[in-house]
């Protein structure tokens, strides 16, 4: 069975070029363009991998991971962030809010290297 | 404290008379001087541009006044009834050692006029100490105000420069979204089924993959200039593989070639090398020299050697590309500073890359080395300690 990753950004470029690459690296991929319901959509749909943007509308990304995980049914996820931030505050912010990682947006080699080594595949 | 000092007036500034006569002329014509038609408080006595002695006021009046003075001295030459050794002081001493001499004085000459010379011994006038106590006033008065100054400036420019960080920050951040979108859409295009494209859409799509990479790298170097200016750039140390990201920059750098006939290759007998540093950093270091590698070589290859040494590991990289000329050397490492004529440049950049590579390197305790022919290649070697920052202090 394919692994699964959920995509959560508000920007509907990053949303349409991640799901492709991803697709052609043989995931099945969900996107969805806010951080609301995220939860919910983690529990029912149960991806493999979360890959949050930081900056969004509403709920930054970051914190939102810490949400998802705090839900009983979920907490064992794996999550990346994955932002236009530069590096070094991305890694802070995983470090900080304790996601399983960062990518950073434009690095394609990276998506695909970490979303492997993540997935075990 | 330097401005006090440097902004204190010399005793050549604060004459207040440059009059004089001659110590023959007789007493009672001075005293005419003195008292009757022009109040003068003190007169020089100067022949030949040497100073005699002075005629003061309170003096000669205290000497001629007293029972038969007068009668006494009246014909004499006013140098009998004078004071013969003022206080001489030369022209460019400062205000507050003429101030300290004049102090030392008996209490009864404290407030006499002190004779200024140049150089030679020449007379040039008289100082009033009652003026230079007020000039020492206005001086310190203005230490204080230029201090005061000096200091709302400093903190203007303080918040000045905080406001530029936040606005690199803020821009640099909107450039980058824009370039990422960029990034992805040309390499789905790259990935289309084949056949779709032709061969020269697929060079034009290199092209542009590698320009927005090449955008991308260079947003990244003037957010890192910015912090490094601020002294906001911190060392976070964590422990990973050197080998896997001397690949990983390789495979950035071979897409910034763009299709031109350079090999990238990593050299080493090392199938994993474990350092404890800021990788980030490591990275930007690497992508910095490979990028000058890959644009500055038109064929031959780029090469990414590791070795150990003790402590530490040497990294280099080397080109086969249009060499530097030993005189250009030295301006590698100057902000802005491009060794091609702004007018002819063939090659884009903004002459960031090495200044902040530099920086970095420094910032991991490490050094930096570079070697050339001109016309046939370039070695940039880098030394980085094994550990470095945070983790190694906590220790
Ligand atoms: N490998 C190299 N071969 C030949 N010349 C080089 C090499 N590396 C650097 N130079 C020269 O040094 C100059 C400064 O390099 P630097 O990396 O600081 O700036 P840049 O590459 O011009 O711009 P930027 O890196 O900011 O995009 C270059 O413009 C080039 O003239
Ligand atoms: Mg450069």
């Amino acid at each position: 069975m394919k692994k699964r990753v959920l995509v959560v950004d508000d920007d509907p470029k990053h949303l349409l070029t991640t799901r492709d690459l991803l697709e052609l690296s043989g995931y099945e991929v969900a996107v969805h363009n806010t951080p609301f319901r995220t939860t919910e959509i983690v529990q029912t749909w149960k991806p493999d991998l979360v890959l949050l943007d930081v900056n969004m509308p509403g709920l930054a990304g970051d914190r939102l991971c810490g949400l998802v995980r705090a839900n009983g049914n979920s907490r064992n996820v794996l999550i990346m962030l994955h932002s236009s931030n530069d590096e070094e505050s991305l890694r802070e912010s995983a470090r900080h809010f304790a996601a399983d990682g960062y990518i950073c947006k434009g690095d394609i080699a990276g998506l695909r290297r970490k979303v492997a080594a993540a997935l075990g595949c | 404290m330097k401005d006090t000092i440097r902004d204190a007036p010399r005793a050549g500034e604060l004459i207040c008379s440059r009059e004089a006569i001659s110590p023959m002329m007789r007493v009672d014509t001075v005293v005419d001087q003195l008292f009757r038609k022009q109040q003068k408080e003190t007169l020089a006595l100067v022949e030949h541009r040497q100073v005699h002695g002075l005629a003061m006021r309170n003096k000669v009046f205290s000497i001629l006044f007293r029972r038969f003075g007068f009668e006494l001295f009246g014909r004499d030459p006013i140098i009998a009834v004078a004071e013969r050794n003022p206080l001489i002081v030369d022209e460019k001493q400062p205000l507050e050692a003429v101030l300290d001499l004049a102090m030392q004085r008996p209490l009864a000459d404290i407030y006499d006029e002190i004779v200024v010379v140049d150089g030679n011994g020449h007379y040039q006038g008289l100082l009033s100490v009652k003026g230079m106590i007020l000039a020492q006033g206005n001086v310190l008065a203005n230490s204080v105000v230029q201090q005061e100054l000096a200091l709302t400036k400093a903190r203007e420019m303080k918040k000045i420069s905080e406001i530029k960080s936040q606005f690199i920050a803020h821009v640099t951040h909107e450039l980058r979204s824009p370039t990422n979108a960029i990034i992805g859409l040309a390499e789905l295009l790259r990935l289309s089924p084949e056949g779709k494209l032709t061969p020269e859409m697929e060079k034009q799509l290199a092209l542009l993959s590698a320009s927005a990479v090449n955008l991308r790298a260079i947003i990244t170097n003037i957010l890192d200039l910015s912090k490094i200016e601020a002294g906001r750039m911190e060392v976070r140390s964590e422990s990973f593989d050197l080998i896997t990201l001397l690949d990983e920059v390789a495979e950035t750098t071979r897409v910034l070639l763009a299709g031109r006939p350079v090999a990238v290759r990593v050299v080493t007998a090392m199938s994993e090398l474990l350092l404890d540093s800021d990788m980030i950093k490591v990275r930007q270091i690497l992508l910095n020299l490979t990028s000058n590698a890959a644009k500055f070589t038109e064929e031959g290859e780029i090469l990414l050697r590791v070795t150990e040494e003790r402590g530490a590991v040497l990294i280099g990289v080397t080109d086969t590309g249009i060499g530097i000329r030993d005189t250009d050397l030295e301006k590698l490492f100057v902000a802005f500073t491009q060794l091609e004529d702004a007018q002819t440049r063939k090659h884009e950049g903004t002459g960031l890359g090495l200044t902040i590579t530099r920086q970095l390197v420094h910032l991991l305790e490490g050094t930096i080395a570079v070697h050339s022919h001109f016309g046939q290649g370039t070695t940039f070697e880098v030394r980085i300690p094994r550990q470095s920052g945070e983790r190694e202090k906590r220790l």
